[in-house]
């Protein structure tokens, strides 16, 4: 099987917790249900990654270098 | 006029409204289906109450004493003989049906389960999710239970005939049950072991007394539900057949009322303002008189509205009902009229349901009713609310005017005399505004109205506007006539995006189109074949500084589509500075000055040199002129050249679409980058005007000769033609012999299609290069092509060598007969003429055949885009409805109306798209700007020198010890 993770277009997701979850929270004034959302199921989730979880995904950009954006786990 | 005080609103609750309210806010019953009486007065309790609200003018409203205009109208109600269900909640009223129990109406769940579904519930509403898909999931758990988990009731599974019918459907005793007994205890004949069982065996095994069996056996008795099990228990048979059981819009009302709340709520429904009962309709709401106003025609009848014809109907049913049932009318009668009052109730208020023949007009046309009103593109919604007809608006055709400024638009005095500014006179506006009142309505900058201080509006005639110009005095208003440098919004449909509706700067004149400049053409994508355009005056004065500041064309010069300028040189602007600049041609002194009479400039640099016809300058130079000082550039152009401006100076390569064209033409987007909006509106109308001046310096013209090449380049392009020809013959000899090796993935037939496709590709682009070759370089329509202008070198083959394959859905064209596109070919004849080739120019003429085939893949393409707007534009409406309450907050996140996010940071990069450089190749030239900025507001270095250094004043100085200060207040001195 392929590890879609692996692949150089799929951004890093990494799940973040406790202060820097709560950083983020802070920083945007979110409840973490007002997060995008991303599948349990997503391929690209990393494999410790659980609903409820919180993942911070790092993408390349031509304009801003990197892009951080953050998305709840849901079923 | 008398203003109502303004009222704040709450709040808005959506859910369902108790027949007791409907009873309550009604200002009358009605009970009478007629509407006026023999006098034309409008009969009491009937459907044109006067305590529904009046129409006419000069009656009284009997329920708030208002008279028409400004009674709003009051509700009146029907109360139905009997309940009917509501149309808009059939399917709810189906899934609560299956979801109940039908003895004692608690939800079907255990509590453990409902515990569950409030979970879900809840994390619907903290994800923003639907909770429609919990109360599905609920119901089909709910379904699933065989018998009531609180009463223990077997439960009847429930079908649903559309539109309002519901059926329970029952497993009761079958008729035959002694039959189908008897089969069962008799011996198996295929199996020897099996005896069969006695009627004593039975009564041991079922518990139930010998002679009961017996009884049973003999028809005469019908065992009971728990008997009936144990039967079939003991004899593994089915003894039910299956009953349907109409259920009446009065049991569901009952089964309903049953409901508790805590088990509605489980289900997403708010029981306090939702009884679900409440979906059973016993009270009908009548709309008031000014909802469904009647009209009264020429000949002076009454034409009433179709909701009012639909009222009638149900009241004759009701008291037909109601007369039926009192003279005690046998059951079957009593359920006809029951079943239509339903329809008459349910067309009213939807009469498109599918399954039920809509209600209709004495004309035959289906009657308007409520969902119709609502519904679709001229509904309520789409029709009258998101989108309706406004005022202060014009439309006319629209034709160019290169004299104008792209900020500018032409507009028709009886367009400017017709329409109005309305302004507010003051002391300092007194003397304007008495002018333009004296001039009165006809004479161009006149006023149409005054508004005195008390409110009363008053037109201003020829006779009274003398008069009316004396009393004009602080605090009137005036509405005055358009005139040169109002502000007015300019738009064309379709309006795509944002730079469909820009502002423009009036400038009035004669006759009856709009006149924009031709550079503003692309952003509208407008042409002058007849097109027309609207217009809107703006009225108050905060609207006019917006669309200045906002939405003025030089604002919108760069398109967000893309960050680069969406307006610039088209067309013959482009020709213009191609033949300008390419050449670099010399000019006299008188010629250049021509050139550039339209322009700003009226002083020409010291001459490029001397030649016999005394001191001349560059085209170059000429162009040169235009831009502004300190701008350098150097990029690759369309013709073919790199373009090198250094220090405002265009030293070198042509001057084409790809420099200062619409759509991302280099000069445009840096001086708008780089400068600013106002020098980049000067320079686009700058060139549009030296360009112009340029072409007709040169003249130029096409015809059907600049398209023609010599005979020899004509036998050249036959000859590239025949040896095409040659080798397609061979291929499908080839082929035919069955020697054709085929393409990896494609079959044998592919591959030759695909082989004879691309030798006629080549054929034709061979026969482009030799017509190219015999083009001069001043060929008009190569000069267009070469510059970007209008066409390509491509269009030029096809009309000086050979058109080429004709294609439809990308294949040779390969239908018409069978086996044969037309009846002149042989069957399965695999050449190119028989399957669309056009080996003819435009300009030489094709053949019937060709012809036909080129109309073929015409045809196609027609269709194409025909099919393509529509889709885009169906698309295009979706997407914009999905996304338009999304919007960028001040922390720079993209969120949704419920602060959800979308994006973190806008676009992912927080940036504008119209503020960055347009590709990586060029930097916006940050320092280059700063350095101007700095140069402009300083007068010399050292004070620059001082505002740049960072000043590090002492904050934490005692007063007495702080020299640094007062040493500086003393040089002030």
């Amino acid at each position: 099987m392929v590890d879609v993770s692996q692949h150089e277009l799929v951004p890093e997701h990494i799940p973040i917790e406790g202060a820097e979850l709560d950083s983020v929270l802070e920083e945007y004034g979110l409840d973490r249900t007002d997060l995008p959302e991303i599948k349990a199921n997503d391929p690209a989730l990393p494999e410790e990654a659980e609903t409820g979880d919180v993942i911070k995904i790092v993408r390349d950009s031509r304009t801003a270098d990197t892009s951080i954006s953050y998305r709840l786990v849901v079923e | 006029m008398s203003m109502q005080t303004p009222k704040q609103l709450g709040g808005i609750d959506f859910g369902l409204m108790d027949p007791e309210t409907y009873r309550d806010i009604s200002a009358t019953k009605v009970i009478t289906a007629d509407t006026y009486d023999d006098d034309g007065y409008p009969i009491d309790m009937g459907l044109m109450d006067p305590r529904l609200g009046v129409i006419d003018p000069g009656l009284e409203c009997r329920t708030c004493g208002q008279h028409s205009g400004s009674c709003p109208g009051h509700f009146g109600h029907i109360e139905l003989a009997a309940p009917v269900i509501h149309v808009g909640f059939t399917t709810l009223i189906r899934r609560l049906l299956r979801a109940t129990c039908r003895e004692c109406g608690r939800l079907t769940l255990t509590e453990m389960e409902m515990e569950e579904y409030r979970e879900e519930l809840d994390r619907a509403e903290d994800l923003g999710k639907d909770p429609d898909t919990v109360l599905k999931a609920a119901v089909r758990q709910a379904r699933k239970a065989g018998s009531c988990p609180h009463c223990a009731e077997p439960q009847a599974d429930i079908k649903h005939e559309k539109p309002t019918t519901y059926y329970e459907v029952q497993n009761v005793l079958s008729g035959e049950y002694s039959e189908i007994i008897a089969e069962a205890m008799q011996p198996d004949e295929d199996d020897e072991d099996d005896e069969g069982m006695s009627p004593q065996a039975l009564s041991d095994e079922t518990g139930i007394p010998l002679d009961r069996i017996n009884q049973i056996l003999g028809g005469e008795f019908r065992p009971r539900d728990d008997g009936r099990r144990a039967l079939e228990k003991a004899l593994d048979v089915d003894l039910t057949e299956e009953d349907m059981n109409k259920l009446m819009p009065s049991d569901i009302r009952d089964w309903f009322e049953q409901i508790p709340d805590s088990d509605i709520e489980v289900l997403g429904i708010d029981a306090e303002g939702s009884r679900p009962e409440w979906m059973i309709m016993t009270v009908l709401p009548v709309p008031p008189v000014t909802a469904r106003p009647s009209i009264t025609l020429d000949n002076g009848q009454r034409s009433e509205d179709d909701l009012t014809h639909k009222l009638v109907d149900i009241i004759r049913i009701n008291q037909r009902f109601m007369e039926n049932r009192e003279a005690g009318a046998p059951q079957l009668i009593i359920e006809d009229l029951w079943e239509l009052l339903q329809y008459h109730v349910t067309t009213f208020v939807d009469n498109e349901i599918s399954g039920t023949p809509p209600a209709r007009h004495r004309s035959g046309r289906p009657l308007k009713t409520l969902s119709q009103r609502l519904k679709g593109k001229e509904g309520r919604f789409r029709g009258s609310l998101s989108g309706k007809r406004v005022n202060f608006s014009a439309r006319t055709v629209i034709s160019p005017d290169p004299t104008l400024s792209l900020n500018e638009v032409g507009v028709p005095d009886r367009v400017a005399s017709e329409m109005t500014i309305t302004i507010n006179v003051t002391d300092r506006t007194l003397e304007e505004a008495k002018q333009y009142v004296a001039n009165g309505p006809e004479t161009h900058p006149g006023a149409n109205y005054v508004k005195r201080p008390d409110g009363r509006r008053l037109k201003v005639t020829e006779k009274n506007c003398e008069e009316l110009a004396t009393k004009i005095d602080a605090g009137w208003e005036v509405n005055r006539h358009l005139i040169d440098g109002d502000i007015v919004i300019f738009n064309r449909q379709p309006s795509l995006h944002r730079m469909s509706i820009m502002a423009h700067e009036v400038v009035v004149m004669p006759y009856k189109t709009f006149r924009l400049n031709t550079t503003v053409c692309p952003p509208y994508n407008a042409d002058f074949d007849g097109d027309e355009m609207n217009m809107h005056a703006l009225q108050t004065e905060e609207s006019r500084a917006e669309a200045r500041v906002l939405m003025r064309v030089q604002e919108q010069i760069l398109s967000p589509r893309f960050g680069e300028n969406i307006i610039g040189a088209i067309q013959d602007h482009i020709s213009g500075t191609y033949l300008l600049t390419h050449d670099n041609p010399h000019f006299t002194e008188t010629q250049a000055l021509d050139l550039l009479r339209a322009t700003q400039v009226d002083e020409l640099p010291e001459p490029d040199g001397e030649d016999e016809t005394g001191p001349y300058w560059t085209g170059r130079t000429v162009f040169s002129l235009l831009l502004p000082d300190g701008l350098d550039l150097e990029f690759d152009s369309s013709a073919g050249d790199t373009v090198i401006i250094e220090d405002g100076h265009h030293l070198q390569g042509t001057i084409d679409e790809d420099a200062v064209g619409a759509f991302g033409g280099e000069i445009v987007d840096t001086i708008v980058k780089q400068y600013s909006e106002t020098r980049a509106r000067v320079f686009i109308n700058e060139v549009a005007a030296l360009a112009m001046r340029a072409i007709m310096h040169f003249g130029f013209s096409i015809g059907i000769d600049d398209e023609s090449i010599p005979p020899v380049a004509d036998e050249q392009v036959d000859e590239a033609i025949d040896n095409a020809y040659g080798r397609i013959d061979e291929l499908i000899e080839t082929y035919r012999a069955g020697d054709l090796e085929s393409l990896p993935g494609r079959t044998v037939d592919e591959t030759l299609e695909m082989k004879i496709m691309q030798t006629l590709g080549k054929a034709r682009d061979s026969a482009g290069e030799i017509a190219e070759d015999h083009f001069a370089d001043d060929n008009p329509a190569v000069v267009m092509a070469r510059s970007g202008a209008r066409g390509s070198m491509l269009n030029l083959t096809q009309m000086a060598g050979c058109v080429g394959q004709q294609a439809v859905r990308g294949e040779r064209i390969n239908r018409g007969y069978e086996d044969r596109t037309l009846a002149h070919y042989e069957p399965n004849d695999l050449s190119a003429e028989a399957h669309g080739f056009v080996e003819n120019s435009y300009r030489g003429g094709l053949t019937p055949r060709e012809f036909f085939f080129h109309a073929m893949g015409g045809r196609e393409g027609l269709v194409d885009t025909a099919v393509r707007t529509s889709k885009s534009g169906y698309l295009q409406r979706r997407l914009i409805n999905a996304l338009s309450e999304l919007e960028v907050q001040y922390d720079g996140t993209v969120r949704d109306t419920s602060d959800r996010v979308v994006q973190f940071e806008f676009g992912e990069d927080g940036t504008s798209p119209v503020k960055v450089s347009s590709s990586e190749d060029f930097e916006v030239d940050v320092e280059g700007i700063t350095d101007r900025v700095l140069d402009a507001e300083f007068d010399n270095d050292s004070e620059k020198e001082a505002f740049l250094t960072p000043s590090e004043s002492p904050t934490n100085l005692s007063e007495h010890t702080d020299t640094a200060l007062s040493s500086e207040v003393e040089s002030d001195d």
